[in-house]
């Protein structure tokens, strides 16, 4: 056993530890616009990115982008989540392939979708005409709210089956237990399926919150140029400014303060359940 | 406490019954088991009580108030899940008071309440603890405390005995029957064990295929079957087929059985404990196939013409006859007449 885990270990170590090791290193090098990155031990890019204003609001936009996107997406995947979860026979397994449906086409090719959904000439905007409740086309794409949208849909689905799975966990009888009790469905929502379920709700936004933060197509493409969020600007500094050191040292910030946010959140809700 | 009716009740899932045109009374304080084998329909008959079915006709009755279309939070039943149902992320404690929580009681009132009802159950010294710490036996305890210490109007028992091991069934079996008698809790369980039911019930229903086969005492079922299908379930029975050919009854394999017959009869049953073994010139002649020790009793199978029949006896001692008997011999069997019951269906 030992001797098929190692060398798989050390390759996956190999593809995942190496490029950010060196990503890390880069990120302390230094920029010259003649020669590009220069070798060099400085935190100037670190400063940078964080005391620069316009680096400051697209990391503040992406953090409530990813924020409002996990939240709304918990909230919209609970009901439908439950549904699939008490569901028996062979609807279920249906169902849940139509959910992963979603999952095969790409988050660009999805983005675009929205976009055809959303624009001045799309699908709302042409119906809404057609019905004669408006003369002059509403502005939904290049929107905040568009990217928020957008997001939501393309994460929906993790959330759904992260969820449907912890729920299907839980047994039905405790459920009805509760209401035999004489828990009314919501109290017996708040009191005993909700912190049963906690962990997948956990598990679900943690994972959705860490997409929403790294996002590329949908700000991009949704979002407008005036828009910006972490990941298309990481990749400006790249492939348009060639400040690798900068590019580097903007997206280890984007890392640190997923990872800072998304421990933050488990550990407070989780004691707020433990208090409670 | 309360009286619960059935009345006329009946559950259809697309074209399948599950409860057929079902009526059944408990008395104030009385504890009646719904006995019957896998999907006979006593556990949508509970549901149905509980109000986690909908009965598609028909009505229940709690204390002659119908509550059929009343949903389950707002009937004042308790139900023990057969595999206990406990919130596993509460304690000991907060699992019992969650009901009196939902009364809206007062958090003094009820932490003394569920206290004593953890002491009605000895579990008082595990209050703190959570239900993963606790044995199945005691994680029963606290779903019965976390039942009674409503005073509900009707005790629900779902198969109360079935995930815990022989010995702790008996100790289990004799102390949910004390703190039904005790509390005086009007009580409606579900059970396939036959040993549990005649035990711990003041009356029986025997359900198959949605329907009522009979319902009455332990004494009733045992002594008086209805039907062969009663005669067979409730504890063991010789169930001989045949029918009445000039005044007595003939087995089909021709053999004829001592005692005046009903003309219609079909059935003629006998308890195993009810037939004596004694030499071939007595009794109806048989032929010994197989004797199995069981201890305390020996069960012997005897063989009148081809058909078989058990014969239960106390173990015979050292100098008994009996105990020199050896599958081939022949033997003769011999019981009252009146421990015959002939059936017509």
């Amino acid at each position: 056993m030992a001797k098929l885990v190692l060398p798989a270990g050390l390759l996956v170590l190999a593809l995942l530890g190496v490029p950010m090791l060196l990503m890390l290193r880069y990120s302390f090098n230094s920029f010259d616009p003649l020669y590009l990155m220069k070798e060099a031990f400085t935190f100037g890019n670190y400063a940078r990115a964080v005391v620069d204003p316009y680096y400051q609001k697209i990391l503040l936009t992406t953090v409530a982008v990813a924020l409002a996107s996990t939240l709304l997406t918990t909230l919209l995947a609970y009901g439908p989540a439950y549904w699939l979860a008490r569901m028996e026979g062979r609807w279920k397994s249906k169902l849940t392939i139509l959910t992963m449906f979603p999952l095969l086409v790409g988050g660009v090719v999805r983005s675009a979708g929205y976009m055809a959904l959303l624009s001045s000439d799309g699908l709302i905007n042409a119906t809404l005409r057609g019905l004669g409740l408006i003369t002059v086309p509403l502005q939904l794409l290049y929107t905040p709210g568009a990217v928020v949208f957008a997001t939501v849909g393309i994460v929906l689905p993790y959330m759904i089956l992260t969820l449907a799975s912890v729920i299907e966990s839980i047994p039905r009888q405790v459920e009805d237990a509760a209401a035999n009790l004489g828990a009314r469905p919501g109290t017996a929502f708040i009191r005993v399926l909700m912190p049963l379920s906690l962990p997948g709700v956990l598990a679900g936004s943690t994972l959705v919150f860490i997409l929403c933060m790294n996002a590329y197509a949908t700000p991009l493409l949704l979002g407008g140029p005036q828009f910006q969020m972490m990941a298309p600007a990481v990749y400006d500094q790249f492939a348009r400014a060639s400040n690798w050191p900068f590019g580097a040292a903007l997206a280890f910030l984007l890392l640190v303060v997923t990872v800072a946010l998304t421990t933050l959140g488990s550990s407070v809700i989780a004691r707020r359940y433990k208090a409670g | 406490m309360k009286s619960l009716e059935l009345v006329n009740i009946r559950k259809e899932y697309g074209d399948a019954v599950a409860v057929d045109d079902m009526n059944m009374t408990i008395r104030k304080g009385e504890l009646v088991s719904l006995l019957g084998p896998s999907g006979c329909g006593k556990t949508t008959t509970l549901r149905m009580v509980a109000g986690f079915v909908a009965p598609s006709a028909g009505s229940v009755l709690i204390d002659g108030r119908d509550v059929t279309h009343r949903p389950p939070y707002e009937r004042n039943t308790a139900l023990v899940f057969q595999s206990y149902a406990l919130f596993p992320h509460m304690s000991v404690a907060q699992n019992v008071a969650f009901g009196l929580e939902m009364r809206r009681m007062p958090r003094a009132e009820r932490e003394a309440k569920s206290l004593e009802a953890l002491r009605r159950v000895r579990l008082d010294h595990l209050a703190e603890r959570y239900p993963r710490q606790l044995s199945g036996g005691q994680q029963q305890r606290v779903a019965l405390a976390r039942g009674l210490v409503l005073n509900p109007d009707v005790f629900l028992l779902d198969e109360p005995l079935s995930n815990l091991d022989a010995k702790l069934r008996a100790e289990v079996r004799s102390e949910i029957r004390g703190l039904q008698q005790a509390l005086e809790l009007t009580t409606l369980m579900v059970t396939h064990d036959q040993e549990e039911a005649l035990t711990m019930s003041d009356g029986l229903v025997l359900m198959a295929g949605g329907r009522v086969r009979q319902s009455g005492s332990a004494q009733d079922l045992y002594e008086r079957p209805a039907d062969a299908f009663v005669a067979d379930f409730v504890g063991r029975s010789n169930v001989l087929e045949g029918r009445v050919e000039g005044g007595s009854f003939r087995m089909k394999d021709g053999t004829a059985l001592p005692g005046t017959a009903v003309p219609t009869a079909r059935y003629y049953t006998l308890r195993p404990e009810k037939i004596a073994l004694t030499s071939p010139d007595q009794g109806v002649p048989g032929t010994l196939r197989e004797v199995l020790y069981l201890g305390a009793q020996t069960e012997y199978t005897v063989l009148l013409g081809t058909t078989p029949v058990t014969v239960i006896r106390a173990t015979p001692g050292p100098d008994d006859t009996l105990a020199r008997l050896r599958p081939g011999d022949p033997v003769g069997l011999r019981w009252n007449s009146a421990d015959a019951r002939l059936l017509d269906s």
